[in-house]
């Protein structure tokens, strides 16, 4: 939101609801440098500010948990930023973050997306809003399908992240297009058949302009490829990044055993992994690159 | 906009297949101008008869296919050509009035 | 401060493909009252096709952004809106995925607070359908123009109604236009019914396909250099999903969320909130179109109740009768969304017999005066003529009716 429109009357300060001020004064709103594109607000620091996303009725011991609190954590400007979202898990942890989150029909993320980002570009011309599509595997690759590649091949100027824990969590362990093949899951009693989805393929055959794998192995990473992907998407075009985030209860992970499952599951075959466009990669290097001033006033 | 003079009623077209008529009348004679619908837009064109009056009170009447002025349904693809047989068709009823009175009354 | 620089830029001229000198038509034109451009603009009488009359509506409505996809007979209309795209009437416009992907991405828009178009016919609404009944639940103004065409297998492209009867309990404001000139006024009307604080809720006019849209028929216009108020995305019931909000979580569509942890009364007592904000929406509808609906020949015996085309055909039919010395009353419903309850009861109080043409096979608006006349009105009802799957309905077909209807009840 808009941090100079809403400066409250010193005044008025102590009644202001605690959640806000955290916010501003000890988390991630308005704690940035200069374009929102360096981190300062770090990753190391979890547990030491006030995060965008604290409560969720997640499992315990869910990896996909920990990636959304990551992925607020890198936003560059989280008081800028609305979240899409479809039915799943994510949502279920999404939805209590302190970022606007619109829950959608089933399978219409990016359809809402492109018509939401668009509208805000109309409506707030000097002022950049970050558009985050974060999704499940089913809803961006079964049944929203068909939004999701479109939204790519118009190029639409907002991020998606696929929360990707190979299965249908929330509706009970079902196979998705996300699932391996030969995975037993329920309504593929005998096994999945077909591979698969190469969703990178995909983005990258559509022109995706910054497309990013990977585990939450390792935090900093995670937070650094969000706040990449949305810089990305504000600038360049779109941007796509699809995270291992399994399901601890339907493929059976012991709990505690959920990171060791996520660094085997990298290393086999969900290594981190980045495609940028000569584009992005330009606009990227300008940004990263440029030498920290801090002005005097 | 097509000629408004004369304009006995304009109603939306009685077969029902959408579009309007226009009826225009000169005391007993007049003529009809309908547009219908098209599945092509550019294919929008008037069909005009040559009517009489049956009444002279009521909208009710007769196609004429009797007068010099057409034998036939016409075709008019452009406002301006319609407007322009509209005012030629206007005189001619004009004349046509004069002539029927100074022919001496059949009954 | 985030951001306060800005990284992004105010798309120019230049960005829009246009020359450095080019000025959008929108910022020509002025803005103005929308009560004055309804009753007091001077209005100019032109003969054009329904789509043409959309046109010129879309220019005067000060629409954000318009999305659509084709399909016969709404392409035209959607097509004249990519003309006014381009001469810079409207802001934002694409050509979207299908209908699924068209009426999410419009809501996606109208969360953003800006005015948001589109439209579609039969199938296309039927497939979007999902899309569309969960607008106002969302409490989205749209404004949607719908094209009226037959959605049964087999596959035609003819006109028939049948699909708004799919839309009357969705908490949509729905409208019927019975003409080209209806369709003008309607949707300026219908804009700004919808983003009344206390409606905040999507509009949808529906017209009888081909015979409206690709017909010509006299239509009478304001000058095109006034153009409605911007939507003011401030004022709604709900925040705009654009982060300007404080405090800090809003999740707008929470209490639609899962029965598990929100309680069903909150879900219930939101439906009930929007099917409330329906009925205010007459007010503004009163105000803007004159009322409800338009009673020709009050105090008659005999009552034809129409909407659509059908009111067209009704008023050809009771000139005619009126030329033979019979007196018929007619009630043109334009509403259909809000009910014009009231009004119906009482234009027909003193009527023997009402007669309810349709261009549709249900019959869906003679069930809908059935429910609020019964035990209200001593008249009886009679359904019919209903014509569908593109037949028409000739002014004989109902006068032939009348006269049956005339016998059966005496």
């Amino acid at each position: 939101m808009s941090l100079e429109t809403l400066r409250p009357t010193p005044a008025f300060k102590d009644v202001l609801p605690i959640e806000y001020s955290d916010l501003v004064e000890h988390g991630p709103y308005n704690n940035r440098g200069g374009d929102g594109s360096k981190q300062t607000v770090k990753v190391t620091d979890m547990g030491k500010f006030k995060e965008v996303i604290e409560e969720h009725p997640m499992c315990a011991g869910c990896a996909m948990t920990l990636f959304i609190r990551l992925t607020y954590i890198g936003m560059p400007n989280p008081e800028h930023t609305i979240v899409v979202g479809t039915a799943g898990c994510g949502r279920l942890a999404i939805s209590q973050a302190s970022v606007p989150f619109i829950y959608g029909n089933y399978g219409d993320t990016n359809a809402v997306a492109s018509g939401l980002k668009r509208g805000l570009e109309v409506r707030y011309p000097n002022q950049k809003k970050d558009v985050v599509v974060m999704a499940g595997d089913g809803g961006l690759i079964d049944i929203g399908f068909q939004g999701l590649m479109h939204s790519w091949f118009r190029k639409e100027k907002f991020t998606t992240i696929m929360l990707d824990n190979e299965v249908y969590g929330n509706t009970g362990g079902q196979e998705s297009g996300m699932t391996n093949h030969g995975k037993v899951l329920k309504m593929a009693p005998r096994g999945k058949f077909g591979d698969k989805v190469d969703a990178l393929g995909l983005a990258k055959v559509a022109g995706v302009d910054y497309i990013a794998r990977l585990a939450p192995t390792n935090p900093a990473r995670v937070a650094r490829t969000v706040r990449r992907a949305i810089m990305v998407a504000r600038e360049v075009g779109h941007s796509y990044i699809q995270a291992y985030t399994s399901c601890n209860i339907e493929y059976s992970i012991p709990t505690p055993d959920v990171m060791k499952d996520a660094f085997e599951i990298e290393k086999e075959r969900y290594g981190f992994e980045e495609i940028i466009s000569p584009a992005a990669k330009a606009y990227l290097d300008e940004v990263e690159k440029k030498p920290k001033k801090k002005k005097s006033d | 906009m097509i000629i408004q003079d004369n304009l006995f009623l304009t109603r939306a077209n009685p077969s029902g297949q959408g579009g309007f008529q226009f009826l225009y009348r000169v005391n007993d004679y007049g003529l009809s101008a309908l547009s219908g619908p098209q599945e092509e837009i550019s294919m929008i064109h008037w069909e005009v008869e040559i009517i009489k009056f049956t009444d002279s009170k009521t909208a009710g009447f007769e196609t004429c296919h009797t007068t010099e002025l057409a034998n036939k349904t016409l075709k008019f693809y452009t406002d301006k050509s319609l407007n322009e047989f509209i005012q030629k068709a206007f005189q001619y009823f004009e004349e046509l009035n004069s002539l029927e009175k100074m022919l001496p009354d059949e009954t | 401060m985030a951001n306060v620089k800005g990284s992004s830029v105010c798309r120019t001229a230049v960005d829009e493909g246009k020359p450095a000198d080019w000025i959008p038509g929108g910022e020509k034109q002025t803005v103005v009252d929308p009560m004055k451009m309804f009753h007091e603009l001077p209005r100019e009488k032109l003969f054009i096709t329904g789509s043409e009359a959309a046109r010129e509506s879309m220019r005067r409505a000060n629409i954000d952004i318009a999305i659509a996809y084709p399909i016969t007979p709404q392409s035209e209309s959607m097509q004249q809106a990519g003309y006014l795209y381009d001469e810079g009437y409207i802001k934002e416009y694409y050509r979207a995925e299908e209908e699924i992907g068209t009426f999410s991405a419009i809501s996606g828009a109208s969360r953003a607070g800006v005015r948001s178009l589109t439209a579609t016919s039969g199938p296309g609404l039927m497939r979007g359908m999902e899309a569309i009944s969960s607008w106002p639940g969302a409490r989205t103004p749209i404004i949607m123009l719908n094209m009226c065409r037959v959605i049964n297998t087999p596959l035609a492209i003819q006109p028939d109604n049948i699909e708004m009867s799919f839309m009357l309990n969705t908490g949509i404001l729905l409208l019927h236009a019975e003409n080209q000139q209806d369709f003008y006024d309607y949707p300026l009307a219908a804009i700004c019914a919808s983003e009344q604080v206390d409606v905040t809720l999507p509009a949808v006019v529906s017209v009888d396909g081909f015979f409206c849209t690709h017909a010509r028929g006299p239509v009478e216009i304001t000058p095109e250099e006034y153009k409605l108020p911007p939507r003011d995305g401030w004022r709604s019931a709900v925040p705009a999903m654009d982060n300007e909000n404080p405090p800090a979580r809003i999740s707008r569509d929470a209490p639609i969320q899962k029965s598990n942890f929100i309680s069903y009364h909150m879900h219930s007592s939101w439906q009930q909130e929007v099917f409330a904000a329906v009925e205010r929406s007459a007010k503004y509808f009163r105000d803007y179109l004159g009322g409800l609906v338009e009673v020709v020949n009050p105090g008659a015996e005999d009552f034809i109740i129409a909407s659509g085309c059908a009111v067209s055909q009704a008023r050809e039919a009771i000139r005619q009768e009126g030329e033979n010395g019979r007196k018929v009353g007619l009630v043109k419903v334009k509403t259909i969304r809000p009910f014009p309850t009231e009004e119906i009861l009482d234009a027909v109080k003193g009527a023997k017999r009402i007669l309810i043409p349709e261009f549709n096979q249900a019959g869906w608006l003679h069930k809908e005066v059935c429910s609020v006349l019964y035990g209200r009105c001593n008249a009886v009802i009679k359904d019919g003529p209903r014509v569908f799957g593109g037949m028409t309905m000739p002014t004989e077909m109902i006068l032939e009716w009348l006269e049956e209807f005339r016998k059966e009840v005496k």
